[in-house]
């Protein structure tokens, strides 16, 4: 019983660790797309996916602003799909219309509630870390 | 047979954990599942990083508040040496929230002494939060190289502090990451709310109503990561100042957008009205004060 725990908690270290050393690597190389136009809103959004999983979040996006939203996955540019809705979940733009861009700028005209569904291209990968950045135009 | 079995459970606990953002995350996982009823049956939905919401930089509102044309008034931000004098976790990390917030206020009003001073602060209190991966002598060195370009100065702060998110959701410290999150959240809300002249300034006032939705979530990420009770005094002020939000209307309307493909830009037109009833922002600025009065004790 002994054995079985200490083996649980050194593959859940082990399984975690991993994890967040997978969404390190594809952190830093999602930073880039926030080039030095933009002011980095100070946080970072992350998830593992597997399958068709959704990862989910809600942001207020201020009128008269221009946000850069990066989305980052796997090893390469074009593996995470993220879409915009509104709170009436109207598509306000989505990269599967756009080669699965990594990154795309949203010009506010009046404050918005919306909420940015991404998940996995399931013809890329089954699993991963997802990383998504923000940045801010003055 | 049952050794297999055991470390079939264990490798699928280890990859439920780590799918979750690390041990501890379990419970968090199961509410934001709770919170996204309108997913298809089978989908999953997992939290980014661990809450599904984000919060509006303060250096927006710093930025709004200029704006505005109000008055740069050094006075209304906290007292520097109160980093050094508060203990404790939450009261550590909420304050590193305010001295953030502080941060963009004085650097977008271009008060460069203060502005190096308050990054100072930034980094002795970062040092006690174990955050010397994003708040080091380095960052101080390039502050201070960079002092005069508001730009990159706002830039660094920027990527400091999502350094730091980085390395507290990383370590499992969901917990500090929120409370970080509260602490210059509120601020910003003081800085925009404790001039009197800012009442006057219908875009500012709407700004501040437009983050009902802001708190919302602000208290459900509190309430979900509080797992030592460290911000129960916090969650309540909150949860009071949102009953207050929650008598301000804002009535949407959906506007198709508009993409340029070739400047890799969806221009987002809908619009919104905000309506404040002056006895709420009467109320609204008692309490944020209040609030950021618990912080600064």
């Amino acid at each position: 019983m002994t054995r079985t725990l200490s083996l649980a908690l050194l593959l859940t270290a082990s399984a975690t660790t991993q994890a967040q050393s997978l969404c390190q690597s594809i952190a830093s190389r999602c930073e880039a797309h926030i080039t030095t136009n933009y002011i980095p809103d100070g946080q970072f959004y992350r998830a593992l996916l597997q399958g068709d999983e959704t990862a989910e979040f809600q942001l207020t996006l201020f009128g008269g602003t221009t946000y850069r939203i990066a989305a980052c996955s796997g090893d390469s540019d074009g593996i995470l799909l993220f879409s915009v809705f509104d709170q009436e979940r109207n598509l306000l733009y989505t990269n599967k219309d756009h080669h699965n861009a990594p990154f795309w700028d949203l010009t506010i005209a009046n404050t918005i509630d919306v909420i940015i569904e991404a998940n996995l291209d399931p013809t890329k990968a089954g699993s991963g870390c997802a990383v998504m950045l923000m940045g801010f135009k003055k | 047979m049952a050794s297999l079995r055991s470390l079939t459970g264990v490798f699928g606990l280890s990859f439920l954990l780590a799918s979750c953002g690390g041990s501890g995350e379990g419970e968090r996982q199961q509410a934001d599942s709770l919170a996204t009823v309108q997913e298809t049956p089978g989908t999953e939905v997992f939290g980014i990083g661990g809450k599904l919401f984000s919060v509006p930089s303060p250096t927006q509102t710093a930025l709004a508040i200029r704006k505005a044309g109000l008055k740069y008034q050094k006075e209304l931000t906290a007292p520097l040496e109160k980093g050094d004098a508060v203990s404790g976790k939450a009261a550590q990390a909420t304050l590193l929230g305010v001295f953030g917030a502080d941060l963009s206020y004085v650097t977008v009003h271009k008060d460069g002494q203060r502005a190096l001073a308050t990054m100072q602060a930034v980094e002795r209190l970062g040092g006690r939060l174990e955050l010397t991966n994003a708040f080091d002598r380095a960052l101080l060195d390039r502050f201070k190289s960079s002092m005069g370009n508001e730009d990159s100065l706002l830039r660094l702060s920027g990527v400091a502090f999502r350094a730091a998110d980085q390395y507290l959701k990383n370590s499992d410290r969901d917990d500090v990451s929120a409370l970080v999150l509260t602490g210059g959240w509120i601020e910003s809300m003081h800085l925009s709310l404790a001039d009197p002249a800012a009442m006057k300034d219908k875009v500012l006032m709407a700004r501040v109503g437009e983050q009902k939705k802001t708190l919302a979530g602000l208290v459900e990420l509190l309430t979900a990561t509080d797992k030592e009770g460290a911000a129960v005094a916090l969650i309540a002020g909150l949860k009071d100042l949102s009953a207050e939000f929650e008598k301000i209307t804002i009535a949407y309307k959906f506007e198709p957008p508009v993409t340029d493909a070739d400047a890799k830009t969806t221009f987002i037109n809908s619009t919104v009205a905000v309506e404040i009833p002056a006895e709420q922002l009467t109320s609204i600025t008692a309490k944020v004060a209040a609030l950021r009065n618990m912080i600064l004790a």
